[in-house]
This record gives C-alpha cells, sequence and structure tokens, in this order.
C-alpha cells in the first residue's frame, strides 16, 4: 500500500512538474468550463476577469492584475482571454507572464462559437472587454464593465474576509 | 490522501487531452482542405448587375471571392484575393467589404494586422473582367498609423466613397505628449471605379476605436457616416455625420442618450439606410438608458431622431442589426441567442419606419454563426447569412405587412 501511494505520488510530482496543471499553464474554456470554475471555488470569493490580446484598455490594466498578484499571492484571481481574433496561446502567454500573471489561475477561450461561451458567463454580456466579476462567498455576482479599480477589488476582497469571521 | 493524488493525476490527464482536441475542433483558423463558403468565417455579399451573387469571403487568414448563378445554393472557384502569410483582423467587427459596380468591377476591401501591437492597415483591390482575376492588393492609404473596419459605398456618378477607423491623429498627438481618445474617422474617393484612391482625410477625431461604421449617401456626394462615438471620453453611444460636399464633413449629431459609459471595445458597429429623404439608424447598446438593439428614424437630415424602439427580445440578447431598404418597404433583421439556438429574426415597414409589421424568424443555427446582413436585387431584398452547420444561405424575403 505504501509502496504503492509512493509510485502514485512520484507520478503525481511528474504530472505536477511537466504536465498541464503547472502553474502558467492556460486553459482552455470550452462549453461548460464557466460551471466548473464556479464549482471549484463555490463557497470562496472569486475574482474573474476577462480579457482580450487586441483590446486596448485590457493591455494597459493587466499589469495592475499582477501588481496586485504580487501583493497578495493568496489572490483568488481567474483571468479568461476571450479574445478569438488573436488565439494564438503563445502570445497570450508571453502577455500574462510580462504582466506578471502566470500564476494566477488562467484560461482561453477555445471553441469558435464565442456566443456560447459569452452566454454562459453572463446572457447580458456581449463580449466587452475588459470586464470583471467579482464573486462573493453567497455566490452575489458584482460586474465591473472597463478596468477595474484596484482600490475596490482590494476592498472588496477585505469585506469578503471580514464577513467570514 | 491516495484517492486525492489519484484525482489530481486523472484531472491532469483529462485537462491535457481537452486541449488537444480543442485545439483541432474548434479553433477559429480553420484549415480546409478544399477552401469553399462552408469554411469561412464571415461572408459579405454583393449582386451584379446581371443578377449574380458575388461573395467576398474570411476563411482563417486568407479571402476570397466565389460566384454563384443558383442564388448561393452553390458556388464556382473561389479566387484568394490575399497574399501568403497575411494576418487578417479576425475581430468581431470585421469583415471583407464588396461592392459591384454597374459595369460589372468588383472592389474588395479588408483589414490586416500589421504588428505584433496589433496595429491594422487596410488594403484593397478589383477586378475589372468579371472577377477572372484581381489585381494585387494596394494599402487604401500610406499612412503607417493603425487602420481597421474599411466601409465602402458606390455613389450615384459611380465615385467610391471609402472611411474607416484611422489612429494617424492619435499617433502625432501622442508623439507630441499630447492626450488623444480614441481613434479618428478617415476617408477617400475613388473616381476611377475603385482603380485607385484619394489622399485619405480625416472626417473627425476621437471617436470610438472598435466598431465598424455605417454608411449611405444623403444625396450625390453627400456620404453619411453612423458611428459609435465618444461623448465625455468614455460614453460610446452613436452619432452621425454628413458630408456637405464630398471633401466637406459636416456637423456631428447625437443619435440617441443611451449612456453607455464604458472604457472598453464593444466591437458592435450600427446599420444606416437612407430612402425618400429618411434617415434609418440601428444599433446594439448596453447602455444605463436602455440596453439590446435599437432603431430611430429622422426626417429632417440626421440632426435628431426619434425615440429610439427597441427590436427583439430583450431576454434573448438581441444583437447585430442589419437595415434595409428595397421596393417601398423598410427591412429590420437581427439575431436572437437563447444560450442553445441562434435565430435572425426581421420585421418590415411600409410607412418609411413609422410603423412596423410583427417580428418573425426568417433562419435558426444551433452552432455558431457570422452577422446577419440584409441586402437588395431590383425589388428583392434578402438576408444573406453564414452559419457553421448549415453553411451559407441567401433568403428571400416576403412581405407580410
Amino acid at each position: 500500500m505504501r509502496r504503492l501511494l509512493i509510485a502514485v505520488s512520484i507520478v503525481a510530482a511528474l504530472f505536477a512538474l511537466a504536465g498541464p496543471l503547472h502553474a502558467g499553464d492556460i486553459k482552455p474554456f470550452a462549453r461548460g468550463s464557466w460551471s466548473s470554475i464556479l464549482a471549484a471555488h463555490a463557497g470562496e470569493p472569486l475574482i474573474v476577469h476577462l480579457w482580450g490580446l487586441t483590446c486596448g484598455p485590457c493591455r494597459s490594466e493587466m499589469p495592475a492584475w499582477g501588481r496586485l498578484l504580487a501583493e497578495k499571492p493568496d489572490l483568488p484571481l481567474v483571468t479568461i482571454h476571450t479574445d478569438l481574433a488573436q488565439d494564438e496561446l503563445g502570445a497570450v502567454e508571453s502577455f500574462l507572464a510580462k504582466s506578471g500573471l502566470l500564476d494566477a489561475e488562467n484560461w482561453a477561450f477555445d471553441d469558435r462559437f464565442a456566443e456560447r461561451l459569452r452566454y454562459e458567463v453572463d446572457p447580458k454580456w456581449q463580449g466587452e472587454v475588459p470586464i470583471t466579476f467579482l464573486i462573493s462567498r453567497s455566490g452575489a455576482v458584482r460586474k465591473i464593465e472597463g478596468p477595474a479599480d484596484m482600490a475596490e477589488i482590494t476592498a472588496w476582497l477585505a469585506n469578503e474576509k471580514e464577513s467570514l469571521n | 490522501m491516495l484517492r486525492l493524488l489519484c484525482a489530481a493525476t486523472l484531472a491532469g490527464i483529462t485537462i491535457s487531452r481537452a486541449f488537444a482536441q480543442m485545439a483541432h475542433d474548434h479553433k477559429e483558423v480553420e484549415t480546409c482542405t478544399r477552401l469553399s463558403p462552408a469554411c469561412a468565417n464571415s461572408v459579405s455579399p454583393a449582386f451584379a448587375p446581371d443578377g449574380t451573387l458575388w461573395i467576398a469571403a474570411r476563411a482563417g487568414n486568407r479571402i476570397f471571392v466565389a460566384k454563384s448563378s443558383d442564388n448561393g445554393r452553390s458556388f464556382g472557384e473561389p479566387r484568394v484575393i490575399t497574399p501568403e502569410n497575411v494576418s487578417l483582423d479576425r475581430g468581431a467587427d470585421a469583415r471583407p467589404q464588396i461592392l459591384i459596380d454597374l459595369a460589372g468591377r468588383i472592389i474588395v476591401a479588408y483589414a490586416t494586422v500589421r504588428d505584433k501591437d496589433f496595429n491594422g492597415e487596410v488594403f484593397y483591390t478589383r477586378s475589372a473582367d468579371g472577377g477572372k482575376t484581381f489585381a494585387p492588393p494596394q494599402p487604401l492609404t500610406d499612412d503607417a498609423a493603425s487602420q481597421r473596419f474599411p466601409a465602402m459605398e458606390i455613389d450615384s456618378d459611380g465615385s467610391i466613397f471609402a472611411a474607416w477607423i484611422d489612429k494617424r491623429n492619435r499617433a502625432a498627438a501622442l508623439a507630441k505628449g499630447e492626450t488623444y481618445a480614441g481613434a479618428g474617422v478617415a476617408f477617400a474617393w475613388s473616381h476611377d471605379h475603385g482603380l485607385r484612391f484619394t489622399q485619405a482625410s480625416m472626417a473627425l477625431d476621437q471617436t470610438c476605436e472598435c466598431c465598424r461604421l455605417g454608411i449611405a449617401f444623403a444625396g450625390r456626394g453627400r456620404p453619411a457616416v453612423l458611428f459609435r462615438n465618444l461623448f465625455a471620453q468614455s460614453v460610446r453611444d452613436h452619432a452621425i455625420l454628413t458630408f456637405e460636399g464630398p471633401d466637406k464633413p459636416g456637423p456631428v449629431y447625437r443619435v440617441s442618450d443611451d449612456d453607455w459609459a464604458i472604457n472598453a471595445c464593444p466591437h458592435h458597429g450600427p446599420s444606416l439606410a437612407i430612402a425618400r429623404g429618411v434617415y434609418h439608424v440601428a444599433w446594439f447598446t448596453n447602455g444605463r438608458a436602455r440596453q439590446g438593439v435599437f432603431y430611430a428614424r429622422s426626417a429632417d437630415g440626421g440632426k435628431t431622431f426619434s425615440t429610439p424602439m427597441p427590436a427583439g427580445d430583450p431576454d434573448r440578447a438581441p444583437a447585430r442589426p442589419s437595415l434595409l431598404y428595397a421596393a417601398g418597404r423598410l427591412w429590420l433583421a437581427w439575431k436572437e441567442f437563447d444560450g442553445t439556438v441562434t435565430t435572425v429574426k426581421a420585421m418590415d415597414s411600409r410607412d418609411d419606419g413609422q410603423h412596423w409589421g410583427a417580428a418573425r424568424i426568417i433562419a435558426e443555427t444551433s452552432e455558431d454563426s457570422d452577422h446577419p446582413i440584409l441586402l437588395r436585387r431590383g425589388d428583392e431584398a434578402f438576408l444573406s447569412w453564414q452559419t457553421r452547420k448549415e453553411g451559407y444561405r441567401l433568403i428571400k424575403l416576403e412581405s407580410r405587412s
């Protein structure tokens, strides 16, 4: 049993080193991904930031998210790249790296039926980016259209943590 | 512990497999074994004087032109007009433009991405031999700043008016340390049927940089341009500008006060038609004042507009409006999505947009789709719609009012 456990641990460790779960990997956002993200983080405060490589305001904003993540390594941040017009993952990854966001949980739209992916996130959202969803422990959602104010994010997070105590 | 490790391992395998599969099945850029309208991402239609249908379509990083003599049921051999290894603007509101003049000359325009900062460049080409050959594409203007979203229409004297989003004045302002919001709208004319275009001029500055334009003629030499404007730096509501003469842009008038304050890119342009002296506009907004697709009319040359009228089911995400005037009827089409099915609906008015018949379903699909586009052949009105599952469809609209 112990031997088996060690063997499995080694396999798991190898996956952790080289496999797709390694920090910095970008996960494919497909049909059903939104509900799996919500399920994986259920009961915790969650920040979901949607952006695009070809979107000017997004490119200006991303380093601010990177700085916030550097200040708060436990920041519950999920980023989703939504720009099918520029879906080369290498470009997405290098921009995330440049913005200091490789350690966030990063996803990228990976289905050309983008309307369907957007609808799963929010039926009223027609794809304008940047957009940020602040999802409370209770499941309540606050939507921020356009670049977010990091002071507002920090305050929201502090309030979420306080509500737990 | 053991169970947890196994779960982690399995999750790793699942994700990597999912990634490999999706990278091949759903990527926006597809490799077609045989280039055809079926593998196009966006399709723009035009009728030739002899009634045949032509399309300019983008499939991945190629644009091709094809002809149909049976109303879009089948197409002849596609002709690729873009050079090898070009990176096209593949944004949600970018699409090739196609015009056919009375002599059957075919003019096509499109935008490329020219650097890693996603600056664009607008090109055009034409065929003077009925689509057999196309000239090598030429830049529409020789400026180095970003250009996107070309739009073109033919004036009654055969001149071609082209307008696009242009960042040359932004680049100049930033170089001087000044601020400049958004981008400008530039224009040029061709007086030789699309062989050459005049030097570009700016029609206006500091407007929204991320939406395609609507163009129609208020009279000879008097194009009107409908665009998403920037009011107070960040309110992205629609405005219209009518030229007083071919090179004299007139004043800008606001179409509606939707109060969509957003520092983001909607990638969702408007539609404009002018007929019997009335301006008809349709657009999408997600403003504080209203959300969805709206229609308004102006009987005073685009100075003031009627109260916006909503179109479509607000619970089914109405989007992508298209307007057309044909044979005394004004048509408005748009698409709706309920999370599974995408529907194109249309309605028509026989009194220049004052009263409308009921909206009805024209076509549906359950996979991804292009924007619906209305076009006219003589007195007939058609919907042109490219869908992934069904392929290209040209559907004649029959009035019931």
